[in-house]
């Protein structure tokens, strides 16, 4: 296998935007492009387009020819749009990095994109509940902020973990995309703000929850010994991992505990070489603050069931033991579930270069992992990136 | 103006609930081999497969046995009583065709050694406790297709 070096990327603003699909990938792509020296879209040989539903949300299929047309991207060895619902992104990264890694091509782009902003928002709702078994469990209304509220219930139950922890993570993450701005939200959010905003599926309130959001990014790998072609500070994937247990509901392994992730977490570092003490930033993927909660646990930054007071104690901020979310996390800048990954990664990018604001930048961070849920939880995907 | 034809055009002002928007599956043996489930479903049985091989009870229903590949699958009741295992409420966000009901409860019940999900009627959230005992309701809809619910007991 070839080291694989990320040399670029970028983005579009992330919220309710008064453009198109299509408009958000010309965006997008032109940023990412602008953003590296020494290449053309002529150079880019295979092309991986994370989305997740284009064909509800912007009535589109076949959507990865749609964006090499419109980027002007011939792809000759790989073309195809990837698709995992909230870790289209990240699967767009992981097809990308296997084709660089595999020497099937030598420059590769991991594009991600989604429009949900729809004229009806009830009619994107309806797409959101056709992820879990829309059958037996999407024919209950069974979309993401109930599934996520039962699972923030059953913690509080077993755990006692309390709405005024969960409510921290959205303060953190909130307080962080004050200070990004391609992010969704850019305001503070107090606890008291947060703990008295309107209940969404209790115990879950709006700002438990990241948003409907609007947004495209893409990112650039060449093999690391092409690297130095087109910057001096690229970034290299080093690690990654990856499972999955069922996709209903009733099949889950277990409610509290994401059995998945700590597989997928061990397999990351496993291939990475490094311990969990190693990592700097984490991206993880709060779509809810109770999963930001039990990730902690899950990537062993504290005892099973300590995650509340994880965060209580600062553990999470930057300065604390690992900064989680620096980027302000889906909560602050929103979710676009095709594009999410590709915003961590590039963030990530961003943070090595050091790009971003002073407030929200972690210091001689040298190891990141970024990491996706999808479903019900029961996909967790995770790649590890360090400063080159 | 240029001198060019405007012609306004007409499209339909209603239409049939398309099949993309329809949550609940299509129940008839001409569309499913598990069309047992609802014929026993209109008897008042909740009812699903079980593995003659293996005997671990699936759900949803099926046709082949994940855990062993086995096709010898039989029907067995799940009965009428499950308990709660975690419920909510939804408030916002509702799909479309479930944004009348809004809003409503909906859960994980554990019934015949399953976590199923379902709609919980006659209930509030508040009113609602984890381990608490819900009934197995049957909701009919205008095509005469039909679906399983719980409710509350008290
Ligand atoms: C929670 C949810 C149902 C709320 O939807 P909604 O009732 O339509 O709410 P809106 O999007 O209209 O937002 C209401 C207001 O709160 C704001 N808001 C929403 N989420 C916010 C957040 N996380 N932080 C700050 N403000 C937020 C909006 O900007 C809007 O403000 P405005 O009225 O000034 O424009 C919806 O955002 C949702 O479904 N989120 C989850 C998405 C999801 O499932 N993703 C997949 C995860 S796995
Ligand atoms: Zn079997």
């Amino acid at each position: 296998m070839r080291k694989v070096a990320v040399i670029g990327g970028g983005a579009t603003k992330c919220g309710k935007r008064e453009a198109t699909w299509r408009e958000l990938v010309q965006e997008a792509g032109k940023a990412m492009f602008d953003n590296v020296d020494n290449i053309s879209p002529k150079d880019v040989e295979a092309l991986l387009v994370g989305a997740a539903q284009p064909e509800r949300f912007a009535f589109q299929v076949h959507v990865a020819p749609m964006v090499a047309e419109h980027l002007g991207i011939i792809p000759r060895k790989v073309i195809s749009t990837t698709e995992l619902m909230c870790a289209s992104g990240q699967a767009a990264i992981r097809y990308a990095w296997a084709c660089i890694a595999s020497g099937i091509a030598d420059v590769a782009v991991a594009f991600g994109v989604e429009k949900m902003y729809m004229p009806d928002m009830a009619e994107a709702q309806t797409n959101m509940a056709c992820v879990l078994d829309r059958e037996w469990d999407g024919v209950n209304a069974m979309s993401a902020p109930p599934f996520f509220a039962m699972t923030a219930q059953r913690h509080m139950h077993e755990f006692g973990t309390t709405k005024e922890q969960m409510a921290l993570v959205s303060v953190k993450n909130h307080h962080y995309s004050t200070m990004n701005p391609i992010a969704q939200f850019q305001k503070e959010v107090t606890l008291e703000k947060a703990l008295q905003s309107p209940m969404v599926a209790p115990p879950l309130n709006l700002f438990d929850c990241s948003g409907i959001t609007d947004g495209a990014a893409g990112v650039i790998m060449v093999p690391a010994e092409d690297a130095k072609k087109y910057t001096d500070s690229p970034m290299w994937i080093t690690g990654s991992g990856q499972a999955n247990i069922g996709n209903a509901i009733n099949n889950l392994a277990s409610f509290t505990e994401w059995v998945p992730l700590k597989m997928a977490v061990k397999e990351a570092l496993r291939t990475a070489k490094i311990s969990v003490n190693e990592i700097d930033i984490a991206e993880l993927h709060d779509c809810f603050t109770i999963s930001e909660i039990m990730e902690y646990e899950a990537l062993g930054l504290c005892e099973k069931g300590r995650g509340g007071k994880f965060i209580e104690d600062g553990g999470p901020y930057i300065g604390g033991k690992i900064a989680v979310n620096p980027r302000g996390g889906l909560l602050g800048c929103g979710h676009p579930l095709g594009a999410t990954a590709i915003l961590q990664t590039f963030d990530i990018l961003q943070q090595f270069r050091g790009e971003v604001p002073k407030g929200r930048h972690v210091k001689d961070g040298n190891v990141a992992v970024a990491h996706n849920l999808s479903g019900a939880a029961n996909v967790h995907s995770l790649m590890v990136y360090a400063r080159g | 103006m240029a001198d060019v034809e405007f012609e306004k055009i007409k499209r339909p002002e209603n239409i049939k609930l398309p099949f993309m928007l329809d949550f609940y599956p299509l129940e008839d043996e001409k569309n499913t081999r598990i069309s047992q489930f609802f014929a026993n479903l209109k008897k008042g049985r909740l009812t699903t497969t079980k593995c003659q091989q293996c005997s671990k009870s699936l759900w949803p229903p099926r046709i082949v046995c994940p855990n062993c590949l086995s096709d010898k699958l039989e029907w067995a009741d799940l009965g009428v009583e499950g308990e709660l295992y975690a419920f909510t409420e939804t408030k916002l966000g509702a799909p479309l065709g479930f944004v009348q009901d809004a809003p409503f409860c909906i859960g994980i019940v554990k019934i015949g050694g399953l976590l199923i999900s379902a709609r919980i009627d006659n209930a509030k959230y508040e009113d609602l406790k984890i381990g608490e005992k819900v009934k197995l309701k049957i909701v009919e809809l205008e095509d005469g297709r039909i679906f399983y619910r719980f409710r509350r007991i008290n």
